[in-house]
């Protein structure tokens, strides 16, 4: 009995210095043979979105729903005070032109009322005038793909030109991942050392939201390299524009014109958790 | 000395101390009979009539309290008496046959819309699962302590606040009027 619980523990103490053995072996760097591990050529890259800033125009028959719920709540509602008080006003005026106008009756509490409802409505347009906001639609923004302020109704995601292997080509901003970090750090990495950047993000959790696997061309393969992973990450844009900087090799783009920029393959991975609701 | 001499009267007329009331000696006037009186109603009857009040408040508050709380009253929930009022009905307008049969199928196509979203959204969702699900997957066999690194959740996001699109965009540095109110809302305790 005694020699069983005896070896129970030992077996157990056994079996943890070889797993950590095998744990060493499979995070070190190249140099190793036969272990699959973890290449420093993996790259992190960051997804950062710009949520809608207004909302969106209906669409013909969001329009056409909103005017008939407005018809329905009109009619089945009640009048308002302010609408009493225009139709009491109305009634006045009629009476007051009408020829057997008793002004004695009507003067008792005259000197109160001198402002009429529809004065009152006329001060409120003038006011509303009085305040210009903000456009909604800027022709000449939209059309700047480098400017954050485009789209203001949809979200946009961040593109920055990259050198892969020899080709310049347009990617999800990413560095490499190094020793020593987690795959976030590295991610955060890659955002603030875009050129001018000064992008603040909040990052949406330690997990990764989609993965990349490419195979190098065979010029570039070494033993050990045989294909980069790429881990994506989202975060969000926060608020406060940043500065505008041109001549940065940055665009903001919409969902529907990642296709002209994306390689095919990269774009099928990409879109799946890209969410332009 | 005026009371020495105030007894040598007394002496001399009687040559005897004369007890009397009215005469008491100055020195005695702080220990005479009637000065010397405590409040002798200390009769058995008063503490027991004190406990009889103390014990009936006792039972009252009880009764009191026994009664369940009143509820507080939800203000939504009551129609004031200002919309009741008859003079404020609106005439309702006739529909003509086309136009509520119009309505009855904008309801439809309204209807097959927000469905056809509600499945967009639903779908889009997934699909972001799914690619998680993939890249967590890679990541294991990747490297172990990678892995449960990303699996850890983050402190500092929740809670997480960012505001929603308005109509307008926010125009840059601009002053918005103050304004004053009155708060007014009705406050019940129990």
């Amino acid at each position: 009995m005694q020699q069983k619980k005896m070896a129970a523990p030992c077996g157990r103490m056994a079996s943890r210095p070889l797993l950590q053995f095998l744990s060493r072996f499979s995070r070190s760097p190249v140099g190793n043979t036969g272990f699959r591990q973890f290449s420093s050529a993996t790259v992190c890259p960051v997804c950062l979105q710009r949520l809608p800033v207004i909302s969106a125009d209906c669409s013909p028959i969001e329009q056409q729903f909103k005017q008939m719920l407005h018809q329905i709540e009109l009619e089945k509602s009640v009048l308002s005070d302010h609408e009493l008080r225009l139709l009491e006003d109305a009634e006045k005026m009629s009476r007051k032109q009408a020829d057997d106008y008793d002004s004695d009756e009507e003067d008792s509490h005259g000197d109160k009322e001198i402002m009429m409802a529809q004065d009152l409505e006329d001060i409120w347009e003038q006011k509303m005038k009085n305040f210009q906001p903000a456009l909604r639609v800027r022709a000449d923004v939209d059309k700047d793909l480098t400017s954050a302020e485009r789209c203001l109704a949809d979200s946009l995601v961040l593109l920055a030109e990259q050198e892969v292997g020899d080709e310049k080509l347009w990617l999800l901003p990413q560095t490499r991942w190094q020793e020593g970090e987690t795959l976030r750090q590295t991610a955060e990495r890659a955002l603030t050392s875009l050129p001018a950047a000064g992008f603040k993000a909040t990052f949406l959790g330690n997990a990764p939201c989609g993965v990349y696997k490419y195979k190098l061309p065979k010029a570039i393969r070494t033993e050990n390299s045989i294909g980069t992973k790429v881990f994506f990450f989202k975060a969000i844009l926060a608020d406060g524009a940043p500065p505008k900087t041109k001549k940065a090799p940055f665009l903001w783009v919409k969902k529907s014109e990642l296709q002209k920029y994306l390689k095919p393959a990269y774009m099928m991975k990409v879109e799946r958790f890209i969410l332009d609701l | 000395m005026t009371c020495t001499l105030f007894c040598s009267s007394l002496y001399g007329e009687h040559h005897h101390l004369v007890q009397s009331p009215w005469f008491a000696p100055v020195m005695t006037l702080k220990t005479s009979a009637p000065l010397r009186a405590e409040p002798k109603k200390k009769k058995k009857v008063d503490p027991r009539r004190e406990q009889m009040l103390r014990e009936r408040l006792k039972k009252k508050l009880k009764k009191l309290e026994k009664v369940p709380p009143e509820l507080i009253p939800i203000e939504d929930f009551i129609t004031p008496t200002k919309c009741l009022d008859e003079t404020r009905e609106r005439t309702a307008p006739r529909l003509s046959f086309e136009e509520s049969e119009g309505r009855a199928l904008l309801l439809k196509e309204w209807c097959r819309y927000k469905q056809k979203q509600h499945m967009a959204e639903v779908e889009a969702v997934e699909l972001a699962l799914e690619a998680q699900r993939e890249a967590l997957e890679e990541l294991k066999l990747e490297s172990e302590e990678l892995y449960r690194a990303a699996l850890k959740p983050d402190p500092l996001l929740i809670p997480f606040v960012h505001e929603g699109p308005a109509y307008t965009p926010a125009i840059p540095n601009y002053d918005a009027p103050d304004g004053k109110y009155n708060d007014i809302t009705k406050v019940y305790t129990q």
